[in-house]
């Protein structure tokens, strides 16, 4: 009996431990600045997520765009160290994970009124990759298939329009 | 028997011309297959050939089917002119969903045949999943979609198919186009879509210059100049990335697709006019007045709610935010500068009714625009204003009234009463997509902005079009579009040919 009072502890223990990790997520998602945006406005924020598409250098400093998926937001910082990231996200690409700090602005007076964040701080959590695309041989057949009687048939019809015209 | 044999004619006649279009739009498949081929995208490259074998093989199949009507010489009706292009409309948004349902980034069909008939209609609404890593095959499927819409798909279809195309004036009236630019259709088909290569070229190019000088790489910035100009011409409102027009974080590059919008929502008439010398049409038109007065108008209400709320603190701010979307939602572009949610969280009732509006009323007819259309605008105010004068006039005076749309026309109670039916057809449509989104649960204000969005084709949205949205909702949306796009009366004919074969059969069967 008692091995199982431990036992039972110990996994109440674990789960627990489990569930505080979950609960103490260190950064805010995008959709959250977007629906708080009042509240959150001129606040130091903590964002994490995918970076995407390409960075577009603006002298000093660049843009970036970052996906949380829940949102995406534009990110204002230093060009040196957007030249740290090495994969954009799109169709080839997993971009990197960045883990980034700064100061959410609902209208900011800077860029016209977007709704940005400039970068404090920075931080690549996990490396992008290249996707491999696993093409289905299934898929090549069916392609084979319908493409020769797409032509068969279009000869057919090209026969059938000329002999109207004669 | 005869009326059997009769209507069995004009199935065929339908048929046969729907076919043809079928054929020439999933020939347009191609250029997607060439670009995934060129960028090495497998996948998307087979999605396309799949998809473009079984577009060819219905067309071909329909020409067959239709080709006795030819061989007869039967003439097209204006009926069969409406419902053809009705119909082929609504072939070819689930034939051209297939390469979306095949790249794995719609959720379902019905979100598939959404995202189709949102670029068709040049609406700009979409419910495809994760647009930032989408191929660049498919997003140059999707703005071509979109360009091709604006344009219409029976002008398409004449530009290349002259010969073919017996009756072509019935149908480009039944795709919502009546202007002749020059005495025969096939040429007025043909100017239209050399006005748009034109523009195609130029606009891409100034584009392409602005996507380098704001940093993007010469080939990303190159693709990115062709969507958007896709887009901003068709008045479409898609663009390569989630964020949407605020991916580029660029005033320029704005401004340059806010010019492109307001060129795309003029008439094709008003181009053309402009092209043969005739400069005096940019002052004098109705439709030009008529957008000038309501677009000015809802931009300064719009920033006079906007600074009570206190919601931009500058004349930039106000630019880019303010009069960016209103020009946009009064094009019916759709291209959004701040998040959806923040018409509905910042904008306040006063800010989304305004939208809403300028939404409603739309762009120029005959253009790639949709909403009421500043010519139905003008020419109801006009004919409100001719009934009050002839109140105040003695019952023996004789005045003819007249407005000004590429020449002087004479503004009668048959003018005034068809424009004042579509107008009505056209709140009908709104009320009742407003009346379904607080149906299910949504805020008025947003059910209200998202229905004005729909019905006048422009896509911007306040948050509710989702693909976790009720499928009730997808399926009005999708109506709502095609109605608002093609002007209500071909679709109409549709439902009316469809359900007098229906009546038809009902009685033989009940004779025999």
């Amino acid at each position: 009996m008692q091995k199982y009072i431990k036992t039972l502890i110990w996994v109440l223990l674990f789960t627990s431990t489990l569930t505080f990790k979950v609960n103490a997520q260190s950064f805010t998602d995008i959709n959250e600045l977007i629906e708080k945006a009042k509240e959150y406005n001129g606040e130091e924020v903590t964002i994490q997520g995918e970076v995407i598409g390409e960075s577009m250098k603006r002298g000093d400093y660049s843009w970036i765009n970052i996906n949380d998926g829940t949102n995406a937001i534009g990110i204002w910082l230093d060009s040196d160290i957007a030249e740290e990231i090495l994969f954009y996200g799109n169709y080839k690409c997993k971009g990197d994970t960045v883990k980034i700090t700064g100061i959410f602005n609902r209208a900011c007076k800077e860029h016209g009124g977007e709704a940005d964040l400039h970068s404090s701080s920075f931080e690549i959590v996990k490396n992008g990759y290249e996707v491999k695309e696993q093409i289905s041989p299934v898929k090549i057949i069916i392609a084979a298939i319908l493409t020769i009687f797409t032509l068969v048939l279009m000869l057919i019809l090209v026969k059938v329009i000329k002999k109207r015209r004669l | 028997m005869a009326s059997l044999k009769h209507r069995q004619n004009g199935i065929e006649i339908i048929s046969y011309y729907t076919g043809y279009i079928v054929l020439i739009v999933a020939s347009l498949m191609t250029i997607p297959i060439i670009t995934s081929l060129l960028f090495l995208e497998w996948n998307p490259m087979l999605d396309f050939i799949i998809s473009d074998a079984i577009a060819f093989i219905l067309g071909i199949l329909m020409i067959m089917y239709g080709m006795r009507s030819k061989e007869r010489n039967h003439d097209i009706q204006w009926k069969h002119g409406f419902v053809i292009a009705s119909l082929s409309w609504i072939v070819l948004t689930v034939l051209c969903s297939i390469p979306y349902i095949l790249s794995g980034h719609s959720l379902s069909f019905v979100d598939a045949c959404f995202d189709v008939m949102s670029g068709f209609t040049t609406t700009g609404l979409a419910l495809t999943q994760d647009l930032d890593h989408i191929s660049i095959g498919l997003n140059m499927w999707r703005h071509i979609l979109t360009f091709i819409g604006g344009q219409g798909m029976v002008v398409l279809t004449l530009t290349f198919l002259g010969k073919e195309m017996g009756g072509a004036f019935k149908m480009y009236v039944g795709e919502g186009k009546d202007i002749e630019l020059v005495p025969n259709v096939k040429g007025t088909a043909r100017q239209i879509w050399k006005i748009s290569m034109i523009y195609l070229i130029i606009g891409t190019i100034v584009l392409w210059i602005v996507g380098m000088s704001i940093g993007l790489k010469p080939v990303s910035a190159f693709l990115h100049a062709l969507f958007i100009f896709a887009s901003s011409w068709s008045t479409g409102g898609f663009a390569p990335n989630s964020q949407n027009i605020m991916y580029y974080h660029s005033m320029m590059f704005e401004t340059v697709a806010m010019v492109i919008f307001i060129l795309g929502s003029l008439n094709f008439g008003i181009h053309y006019a402009i092209w043969q010398g005739k400069r005096k049409e940019i002052v004098k038109n109705i439709e030009i007045q008529s957008f000038l007065v309501t677009s000015f108008v809802a931009c300064m209400l719009a920033l006079a709610g906007l600074a009570k709320l206190n919601v931009y603190s500058d004349a930039i701010a106000g630019f880019r935010r303010v009069i960016f979307n209103v020009i946009s939602a009064h094009t019916t572009t759709g291209f959004g500068s701040i998040y959806a949610r923040q018409f509905a969280l910042e904008w306040g009732d006063f800010g989304i009714l305004i939208m809403v509006v300028a939404m409603l009323i739309g762009g120029s007819a005959c253009s790639t625009a949709g909403g009421f259309k500043g010519l139905r605008v003008g020419i109801v105010f006009k004919g409100l204003i001719m009934d009050v004068k002839k109140l105040l006039l003695t019952e023996r005076s004789m005045n003819v009234y007249k407005y000004h749309h590429l020449k002087d026309r004479v503004l009668d109670d048959t003018v005034i009463k068809s424009s004042a039916i579509i107008i009505i057809c056209y709140i009908v449509t709104f009320a009742t997509g407003t009346i379904l989104g607080t149906f299910y649960g949504y805020p008025i204000s947003a059910s209200a902005f998202e229905s004005a969005s729909v019905t006048g084709n422009v896509g911007l949205s306040i948050g509710v079009t989702t693909s976790s949205m009720p499928t009730a909702m997808k399926l009005f949306y999708i109506i709502a579009m095609y109605l608002g796009r093609l002007e209500f009366l071909s679709v109409f004919a549709l439902i009316g040919y469809f359900l007098g074969g229906v009546k038809k059969a009902c009685k033989n069967i009940l004779k025999h």
